[in-house]
């Protein structure tokens, strides 16, 4: 009998009650092999590897279920969304608990969102299902050397290497890390843990295809020494490091596209939404500790200023930002009802911010203008329109747009086709089709929120005669 | 005639407190429930260990047709899988627990339903009942915090879940659970109580600073079915 999804997760949570610490009881298997690991003690790595195999094993999940998941997770981590991808990793994991390649690939994506106690629990689980996947005492090396706990990193990557199904491969890996990574102790772990598996060769100049460092480390050729002083191991380290001429990449997130490289392709439109969206924020509010109001925003600055129209925040009493995947607690800075905007700060710093277009001129009329927001709390919509007009209310400098914009799109970037912001997104007509209405971002650079050191601007445009 | 009148006396007597006494003693288990939610929510380990004790010396009530609990209970579970028909399965899961008062599947299903069909007092009676039944069951807690959770008691929510993670059969299943609803799940207090749960237990958890956005409910078919609202 097949049970509807909910259903069947609530059945699969039936059973004997669970022994009183059970993880804990892993974990001490795990860290005895880690231990016995880092002092190269195969036999002590042996006996408690048996012993983790001995450890009742969980009931089984839905295979069936957790498949696609696992893979619809692998593909939002290769397009480097690894939130979205712990997600899928997460709904994999709780549809079958006893696939030890989901808990990797969960406790992976815990590790990429610096996330290392969540990391370290389901790799150290990972390890209970299957003790000699190499991959996870990798990705548990990483974490403990993250943390900077060198001697379980060094454990734990020596346990890779010993169970590794190409060992030579592996200790390439390690050869990489020891030399090109850009954390200290990641190079350390692996530098001590080469040193313990391949006591007779040095280990960063093993593979002939690696040019061998100006002052490299030397091993140890006893290898019942204790592990070098850290400190000159850098220093070895560091110095070889600036012979590389290629060293490889250490596994990191590609940086956000700025405005102004190369593009990425797609239409015009395409490459808009892709550059403009992770600085295209949605405002949340709260009211007595409950979700009030949504709106729209933009990064304005590297530093996270998050520009938007102050009607969206007037009334809140807390408030947070979501600028594509970041989040934020934010403050008002300045805010203002004639021009409606306000200036928000958060802790987004090194944000890629938009630059806002001082242009304001009859010339505008015409241009096609890209509209990113949360209409009706759906976010990340993507609309476009023209210019279809300038007017001025109130003594404040408009656009008016044929943009579809809805409630929730306040206070977020209308946006011209070189990707610079010409408006933010206000107020439209009740009556009438696609009336619509931007603050100029000429008005945004004529107000007191401008702050000519932290935001961007392009100056206006002169007229060509 | 004397003598008469008192035997039958004591026969209507006995009719009249023996079903009084079974609801004395559901009564008196329900109030064990609760007791070991609230225990729960406060973190008392030992507390909740005494108080399920106390429920599991309890006999548990007898069948009178087993057999036909089992296949209503059967029923039950198709029209919830198959038909997604709530309803049916209702009266399904409501004869099972006639026929079988301590089979507690039926009970937990008839929480299910009940729960389903959006009448959370009686949902949560019946969860109650099948936890008085066994109360290491971890699916009827977790049953249980949803109902709470819908009834915005972010407290009771939070001792049924911390329930569900003490009893779960495989914890770090049931932690990522947790973590699950403590980071993704729209309505404020099952969330709150998921990450206070998380906490309880000393288990790694984040909070959200921008909770999650609900579906948008006027998002509507623009072809309705005949009868449907219109967008």
């Amino acid at each position: 009998m097949r049970f509807p999804v909910p259903v069947a997760l609530l059945l699969a949570l039936i059973g004997t009650p669970a022994l009183a610490g059970q993880y804990e009881t892993i974990d001490y298997h795990v860290q005895q092999m880690i231990t016995y690991a880092a002092s190269n003690d195969a036999s002590g790595v042996l006996t408690f590897r048996e012993q983790l195999g001995n450890l009742r094993r969980p009931q089984d999940g839905d295979a069936n279920q957790a498949r696609p998941l696992l893979q619809q997770g692998e593909s939002q981590m290769a397009r480097g969304n690894a939130k979205e991808a712990m997600n899928r990793f997460r709904q994999a994991f709780i549809a079958d608990p006893t696939d030890a390649n989901i808990a990797v690939a969960l406790g992976s994506a815990y590790a990429r969102l610096q996330r290392w106690r969540e990391a370290e629990r389901l790799l150290v689980y990972a390890l209970s299902l299957a003790p000699e996947q190499s991959a996870a005492w990798l990705a548990l090396g990483e974490v403990y050397a993250q943390a900077g706990d060198t001697q379980r990193a060094t454990g734990a990557f020596a346990n890779a290497y010993r169970f590794a199904a190409d060992p030579a491969q592996l200790a390439e890996h390690l050869r990489q890390r020891a030399t090109g990574d850009t954390r200290d102790t990641v190079r350390i772990g692996a530098l001590q843990a080469l040193r313990l598996m391949q006591p007779g060769e040095n280990p960063v100049t093993a593979n002939p295809a690696t040019p061998a460092p100006v002052t490299p480390a030397t091993p140890s050729t006893n290898t019942t020494d204790p592990p070098a002083n850290s400190a000159n191991l850098l220093g070895a380290l560091k110095r070889g490091l600036t012979q590389l001429a290629t060293p490889p990449g250490n596994g990191e997130r590609p940086a956000a596209i700025p405005v102004g490289t190369s593009a990425p392709p797609g239409n015009s439109g395409q490459q808009i939404y892709r550059r403009s969206l992770p600085r295209t924020c949605l405002i949340v509010t709260f009211r007595n500790g409950k979700l009030a109001d949504l709106g729209s925003g933009l990064l304005v600055s590297a530093d996270g200023l998050v520009l938007t129209n102050n009607h969206v925040i007037e009334n809140a009493q807390n408030l947070a930002v979501r600028c594509g995947e970041r989040e934020s607690t934010a403050e008002v800075r300045r805010r203002g009802k004639n021009p409606d905007l306000a200036l928000l700060t958060t802790s987004l710093r090194g944000s890629d911010s938009f630059i806002l277009n001082e242009t304001y001129s009859p010339d505008l009329i015409g241009l096609e203008v890209f509209v990113i927001g949360n209409p009706y709390g759906l976010e990340g919509t993507f609309s476009t329109g023209i210019i279809s007009g300038l007017r001025e209310m109130d003594g404040v400098r408009y656009l008016q747009i044929s943009a579809p914009i809805s409630p929730g799109n306040s206070g977020g970037p209308v946006i011209l086709s070189d990707g610079t912001v010409i408006g933010i997104a206000t107020m439209g007509l009740k009556v009438g089709q696609n009336l619509n209405f931007a603050i100029a971002s000429a008005e945004v650079i004529a107000s007191a929120l401008f702050d000519a050191a932290r935001m961007k601007h392009q100056p206006l445009q002169s007229k060509k005669p | 005639m004397h003598t008469r009148f008192t035997c039958g006396g004591c026969l209507a007597l006995l009719l009249l407190v023996a079903p009084l006494a079974v609801a004395q003693d559901s009564e008196r288990n329900r109030f064990f429930v609760q007791q070991m939610i609230e225990l729960a929510a406060d973190g008392n380990a030992q507390g909740v260990d005494t108080m399920q004790r106390m429920l599991e010396q309890n006999p548990k009530p007898a069948a009178t047709d087993a057999e036909a609990a089992r296949a209503a209970l059967r029923r039950g579970q198709e029209a919830l899988a198959q038909d997604d028909n709530t309803g049916a399965a209702l009266s399904a899961f409501l004869q099972a627990s006639r026929d079988d008062p301590g089979n507690l599947d039926a009970f937990s299903y008839l929480g299910l339903s009940y729960r389903k069909l959006g009448q959370l007092s009686d949902a949560e009676r019946a969860l109650q009942i099948a936890l008085s039944l066994d109360p290491s069951r971890a699916v009827a807690w977790f049953q249980l915090a949803q109902v709470y959770g819908l009834q915005n008691d972010q407290r009771r929510a939070r001792g049924a879940l911390a329930n569900t993670y003490r009893y779960a059969q495989n914890p770090m299943r049931a932690e990522e659970i947790l973590r699950s609803i403590a980071e993704t799940e729209t309505a404020e207090p099952l969330r709150n109580a998921a990450l206070e749960t998380l906490r309880l237990y000393q288990l790694p958890a984040l909070a959200v600073i921008v909770p999650p956005i609900p579906v948008n409910p006027d998002i509507q078919p623009l072809n309705p079915p005949s009868g449907a609202r219109r967008p």
